[in-house]
């Protein structure tokens, strides 16, 4: 069809570009400008602060190491994780895999809370720790890096296990089979054969990971203290009045984010893809054999999954805790329904579930119309127009939260419809516009990778029997696509259901989202509310995870 | 599942669809929900017609959030907050001029805000501890007890820089440091050695009154009126006045410039500050009266035992005002975790 109507799908190419520089691109510029102070007279002012302040120096160190040390970890945990579930046969292996993955469905704000009832310092585990060594201080402080690698390790893991997983199941066994023939041994196989095969995985998990924990606002927020990395620097700033510095803050952590981007995306380049072309077979699963074997594989594996399930148990109890009936017992001495009642009850804090529920549901189909619009003019026009929008897809991925927040902020707070600029702010529509953006990348990702397996002979065919291009549309390629936009819908829904990072800079009280409404409760010391929404967002987001994994059977 | 899809979206733009026709009142304030809850029934009451929306937050996080949504005003009234934080906000141009019935019942020292702002209430920090774990005899009395020995590592504060209350108390050591001294130097000291014995600095008020009934800190700067609320609910906390003194501060209210429902907002503005209202609050919720036209009899007893108790601190608030922001900016990062 592109080499029938080339000036058609070029027009198409170009307008999509244009508006995804829009939605990307230009609210990141007009903050940058601004920081430059581009409209009130030039200045290097601000960054030359910028670069004079040590801690802004250290601020920006504790990011870039944060991160990395996140990478490592969960990749130490995610990785060995996803060789035992992919390579071995126990009972029990396919529900624990299924619940190894579910930090996922933990927002991370609730998961922070649930980390602080759990391992904090009157946390349960704490405590029972403290009382079993018959300490008088409790045995850690769940402060100040160790706690946000905690967290970060905790919740970060599941890129390395979900993308390992997948990299081993297509994994080529007739590869391993030749290293073993000829003569390499088990460890030598792993490290010359296996895992260089995985480095598509590696890497993808990698990005993943250190993007979100340069990104990573929660955890830091509410354990780092006195530990101030860049995107807390960002809130403190703006908070205290020095908003040309938070800007200047918010360019500089944009930078070192695409920085990383580009560095990780060279490293992959130039690299042999063995994985993709003709699926190979999967090595089939070891049995474990002998009773002991099989005993404690079952034992580790459940165990692994009760410590991994603990913070979503902690929540379910929080939530059923009478307020100010749980001072200083190990456990909750009344248990009752009450906070379900309460939130039943009034009308008016149901609102902010509904409001989560329809702004998800809004950005994410809005993302995936958008994110499959852009791809497809991406792969038709191929060229420098295909790469542009397959960079500008990949744009707010790099971009932690924050900045895209404030950058949103900044760009449509002012009315000038001939820059391209509107109030927004304020109006319901910020939001959702906000989660759109933000969820660009997966359903982006997600429809790229759908239709470069896509059969085009398939949309040939109906084209060629006269179907037009928006019914080759409807009835050929989505159907087609489906499995691949559906896992990628879900997950755009679950991260906008749970968003707290935009949410907090750009809510509205016609528009506040569940996360905040557990913020508030939380400030008002309706810990047990805060626990039920918590359960409510960590509810939906399970089902819509579920709901991904139905689809990609069918 | 297109059938799912589109049942779902219905059922959601029903849902969002809802509203009962009253003209909603929106307002930004850090009073909690005990004041606003109370309020909102109250004043609705009185007003069928008005819908009351509050959203609760610190109350330098007001003068952020105001200043962020200039070109689209959310918020009808700035409910609450240090009177220095207001006088930031007419700086910036957020709040616009409404002078209420009750301005002239307010002293002099509460009308600083030339029609801006008037003070409602008037907070107290304190000193607030957990009476289980601190002994009658080693109970601190003033500012600088917090630096002995026996406070270290046993101390914990609400982030000062979301704090109202917090920026006044440090404003005060600080504007204090300036009048003796001539700049802000010993003052940072101080800081720096109350940092030494903080054992954490904490996000919100709640999780400060967690950490305190639950002792993983025994001893904290705080309010009044968080206090008594706290008392009220049973818990084991009590609280000193300091003896050397203590910053009282006008706990202010304004209408928001731009405002989209102003109307209502005035009315509001009017009747919070009225007599009624007044004390329909002190008995139930704790604020101290900012109205100097209210006799003893008419007070609850606990207000009659602060304002006997209270000693109240000397303290230049235009020069907090002013240079508030820049102090704590140094502050974060010069005394957090330094000391």
């Amino acid at each position: 069809m592109s080499e029938r109507r080339p000036a058609a799908s070029r027009r198409v190419g170009f307008g999509l570009v244009l508006l995804l520089s829009w939605l990307v691109g230009y609210p990141l510029m007009l903050t940058f400008l601004e920081a430059l102070g581009i409209g009130s007279g030039f200045t290097l002012e601000y960054f030359a602060e910028f670069v004079g302040r040590v801690d802004e120096w250290g601020a920006l160190w504790r990011s870039v190491w944060i991160s990395a040390a996140s990478v490592v970890l969960s990749a130490l945990i995610g990785v060995p994780l996803a060789f035992v579930f992919e390579r071995s046969e126990f009972p029990g292996r396919k529900v624990l895999g299924a619940l190894v993955a579910l930090p996922v469905a933990l927002p991370p704000l609730v998961g922070v809370i649930a980390f602080l009832f759990l391992y904090g310092e009157s946390g349960f585990v704490s405590r029972a720790v403290q009382g079993l060594l018959g300490l008088s201080e409790p045995p850690w402080r769940l402060q100040g890096p160790g706690a946000i690698l905690l967290v970060h390790a905790y919740s970060m893991y599941v890129y390395f296990y979900l993308f390992v997983r997948a990299g081993l199941a297509r994994l080529d066994v007739s590869m391993q089979e030749a290293a073993a023939m000829l003569g390499a041994g088990p460890v030598r196989t792993m490290f010359k054969v296996t895992l260089p095969l995985l480095r598509p995985a590696l890497t993808g998990a990698a990005l993943l990971a250190f993007m979100t924990s340069l990104a990573s606002f929660s955890a830091p927020y509410i354990f780092g203290g006195g530990f101030r990395v860049m995107t807390t620097q960002i809130v403190f700033s703006k908070l205290n009045g020095e908003v040309a510095m938070s800007q200047v803050e918010t360019v500089v952590l944009a930078l070192v984010a695409l920085a990383g981007l580009w560095a990780l995306v060279r490293l992959d380049r130039g690299r042999i893809e063995v994985v993709g072309g003709v699926r190979g077979v999967a090595p089939s699963r070891t049995a474990l054999r002998g009773r002991w074997a099989r005993g404690s594989a079952t034992a580790v594996g459940w165990g692994l999954a009760l410590v991994l399930l603990l913070p979503h148990l902690t929540l379910i109890l929080i939530s059923l805790v009478p307020r100010a009936t749980w001072t200083i017992e190990l456990l909750p001495p009344v248990l009752d329904l009450g906070n379900y009642r309460e939130l039943l009850a009034a009308p008016e804090r149901l609102r902010p579930i509904v409001n989560s529920l329809w702004m998800a549901t809004v950005a994410t189909l809005g993302a995936v119309a958008l994110g499959l619009a852009a791809a497809r003019s991406s792969i038709r026009s191929g060229g420098r127009l295909g790469a542009a929008l397959e960079v500008l897809l990949a744009v707010p991925w790099a971009v932690p939260g924050t900045v895209f927040a404030i950058a949103l902020a900044t760009a449509f707070s002012v009315d000038a419809p001939m820059a391209g600029r509107f109030v927004l702010v304020g109006t319901p529509w910020i939001l959702p516009l906000a989660y759109l953006v933000r969820s660009l990348p997966v359903t982006g990702r997600g429809a790229l990778a759908g239709l470069r397996q896509l059969d085009s002979s398939l949309e040939e065919a109906a084209a060629s029997l006269g179907a037009g291009r928006w019914r080759t549309l409807r009835r050929v390629t989505v159907p087609l696509l489906k499995p691949a936009l559906a896992a990628a819908a879900s997950l755009a829904f679950i991260t906008a259901l749970g968003d707290f990072v935009t949410s907090i800079v750009l809510y509205t009280y016609d528009t506040r989202p569940i996360s905040i409404e557990i913020l508030s409760s939380l400030r008002l010391q309706d810990t047990g509310v805060a626990a039920v929404y918590g359960v409510l967002l960590m509810a939906v987001s399970a089902g819509a995870f579920l709901l991904w994994g139905r689809e990609e059977k069918a | 599942m297109r059938r799912v899809l589109l049942v779902w979206l219905l059922a959601l733009t029903a849902l969002t669809a809802c509203g009962d026709g009253r003209t909603p009142l929106v307002l930004y304030s850090p009073h909690g929900r005990d004041l606003l809850a109370l309020v909102e029934t109250e004043f609705e009451a009185a007003n069928p017609d008005l819908n009351v929306h509050w959203l609760d937050m610190g109350s330098q996080e007001i003068h952020d959030r105001v200043r962020s949504e200039a070109a689209n005003p959310q918020a009808d009234v700035w409910f609450g907050g240090p009177d220095t934080i207001f006088a930031r906000g007419v700086v910036d141009g957020l709040l616009a001029p409404y002078r209420p019935a009750w301005a002239e019942h307010v002293p002099a020292t509460s009308r600083t805000g030339a029609d801006y702002y008037f003070g409602v209430y008037r907070a107290v920090p304190i000193l607030f501890y957990n009476a289980d774990v601190v002994d009658e005899s080693e109970v601190p009395t003033d500012w600088d007890d917090l630096l002995d020995e026996r406070w270290r590592d046993r101390i914990i504060i609400r982030e000062p820089l979301a704090s109202g209350t917090m920026r006044t108390a440090f404003g005060m050591i600080l504007a204090r440091s300036v009048a003796e001294t001539g700049d802000i130097e010993r003052g940072l000291d101080w800081l720096r050695r109350l940092d030494a014995q903080t054992r954490e600095y904490v996000q919100n008020p709640a999780l400060l009154f967690e950490k305190l009934i639950r002792r993983e800190g025994h001893v904290t700067i705080w309010e009044l009126t968080d206090a008594l609320l706290q008392q009220q609910r049973g818990v084991p906390l009590d609280y000193r006045f300091p003896s050397s003194g203590t910053p009282v501060i006008d706990d202010a209210i304004g209408l928001v410039a731009g405002a989209r429902h102003p109307e209502a907002a005035k009315r509001f503005i009017d009747w919070i500050g009225g007599r009624e209202a007044t004390l329909l609050v002190a008995r139930q919720v704790f604020r101290l009266p900012a109205r100097d036209d209210l006799t003893p009899e008419e007070l609850p007893e606990w207000a009659r035992e602060a304002v006997e108790s209270i000693v109240p601190a000397e303290v230049d608030w235009q020069l907090i005002a002013e240079r508030g922001s820049k102090w704590m900016a140094r502050w974060d990062r010069e005394v957090r975790g330094k000391g």
